[in-house]
């Protein structure tokens, strides 16, 4: 019985409104340091880093239970399957012997132009583990984090496509925040005519949007629109979206486009962090004396 | 003067108060809850679980679980769920006080009845978050976030009933003092 506490006779505190006033300034505090600076990085990633390994204990059961359901699949799914596979496998291998070819070929153009390389990338693996229940934004958590080599700011991409970019990195788990986040933007190309545009996510999981079009800016529905490289972010020609609506200037002098991302956004689980081979900025460095130089 | 019967209902009416274990065990484990991977597709409409257990203890045991707790329980849901450090304590702690000024009339009703009464409280929370998160500025809120304190008001009555159910807060084995 000593284990329940006793009411105290006389209460020594403030009263409630003044404490929940005390309390509310302090998240005031919190917030206005979060949102303005970003001086709690390293709280956020100590407490973060103490959190992880529970919520991975407390998936465990589900992902044994998929894993016990994934077992009793039936033989004929998985010979058909199977069979799936090895025509894939095939397809790739093909490509990728034509795409050696290519590069090969575009390195000798390149040379020959005296313009810089495109710095390589180095597919890091990981698999989203969680979705961050946020109602103003679209980002995913994977299970790769600064403990595997992951920064933030480098893209990330699935089997199909763009997904998104690490925005925020935590010893062994990392944010991403999609393309279809309403702050993300993406510098594309029109695979067609080349033609230079921003794609940004609105809020929605499958439509992006051309917010600001050139009225006579050539984009078609059916358009494919891969990175142009440009930002340094992400490396060129990375498929991210098809054109699926072209819309006229009406209230403002620009036209728009909204197009579907052919990335898995929200629906894939394994994606690949593209890691740069060369450091970023001295490609970036020299990208502006080539350009000067043929001027 | 001696009454034959107490004037105040005695014995098996007074419960015994919840020890300390069990109110921050309850709590550890709805935030767990909580946390557990909800598939994005319909994690709007998943409930405060953590909130609704704060509520809970805050009106049956306001000395155990009160704007300590709220503060620290958001605090921990806000670095778990890469929020703005701050948001989630700020709606936690307003909820609670809410249910702390009205806590010795709430107790009177049955869970079923108080339903009503905590809806308001739990769709103020969702709104509150929304609204923060709007005039911080990033952009449009997602208003269906909204029905997730209407789910919460709905499991109410069955989690009230669990928790005695469970014991949480059993009256101890009443000891017959007058036939």
């Amino acid at each position: 019985m000593s284990r329940v506490p006793q009411a105290p006779l006389f209460v020594r505190e403030m009263g409630l409104p003044a404490r929940f006033a005390v309390y509310v300034l302090v998240c005031l505090f919190l917030l206005a340091l979060d949102a303005r600076y970003i001086a709690l990085g390293g709280v956020r990633a100590g407490v973060n880093a103490l959190l992880h390994p529970l919520q991975l204990a407390l998936a465990w059961p589900l992902e044994w239970m998929r894993g016990v359901g994934a077992f009793f699949v039936a033989h004929g799914d998985l010979v058909v399957e199977n069979e799936r596979l090895r025509r894939e496998r095939d397809r790739i291998a093909l490509a990728a012997l034509d795409r050696v070819a290519l590069a090969a070929e575009n390195e000798r153009l390149r040379e020959l132009h005296q313009l810089p390389a495109w710095p390589g990338v180095t597919p890091l693996l990981g698999e989203i583990v969680a979705t961050v229940p946020d109602p103003f934004a679209r980002r995913v958590v994977i299970n790769r984090g600064h403990v595997q080599g992951v920064r933030a700011g480098w893209p990330v991409v699935d089997a199909a496509g763009l997904v998104g970019q690490v925005t925020r990195v935590y010893p062994w788990s990392a944010e991403v925040t999609l393309i279809t986040d309403r702050d993300q933007g993406a510098p594309v190309q029109n695979l067609r005519n080349g033609l230079r545009i921003i794609v940004s996510g609105m809020g929605s999981d499958n439509l992006l949007m051309v917010r600001f079009l050139d009225m006579h800016a050539d984009l078609a529905e059916g358009d494919w629109l891969y990175t142009s490289g440009i930002d340094g972010v992400y490396p060129a020609g990375i498929p991210v979206a098809r054109v699926v609506k072209t819309e006229p200037p009406r209230a403002s002098p620009f036209a728009s486009a909204y197009c579907a991302p052919i990335g898995g956004v929200g629906r894939y689980r394994h994606v690949a962090v593209l890691k740069p081979v060369a450091e970023t900025p001295a490609a970036t460095e020299a990208a502006p004396a080539a350009a000067g130089g043929r001027r | 003067m001696i009454p034959e019967s107490p004037l105040l209902p005695q014995g098996a009416e007074l419960r015994k108060p919840p020890t300390r274990t069990r109110v921050y065990l309850s709590l550890a484990l709805a935030l767990a809850f909580t946390l557990l991977p909800w598939d994005h597709d319909w994690r709007w409409l998943l409930p405060d679980f953590t909130l609704l257990l704060l509520l809970y203890w805050n009106i049956h045991a306001p000395r155990q679980a009160g704007l300590g707790a709220a503060f620290v329980l958001g605090l921990v849901t806000d670095v778990a769920q890469g929020l703005l450090l701050g948001l989630n304590a700020l709606a936690y702690c307003a909820a609670t006080f809410a249910v702390l000024l009205v806590r010795r009339r709430l107790a009177n009703f049955s869970p079923l009845l108080q339903t009503p009464q905590i809806a308001p409280v739990l769709v103020g929370k969702e709104a509150l978050v929304l609204a923060l998160g709007m005039m911080i500025g990033r952009g449009e809120a997602d208003w269906r976030w909204l029905a997730a304190g209407l789910l919460g008001a709905a499991l109410w009555w069955p989690l009230s009933w669990a928790m005695e159910r469970l014991g949480a807060h059993a009256a101890p084995p009443a000891p017959e003092r007058r036939a």
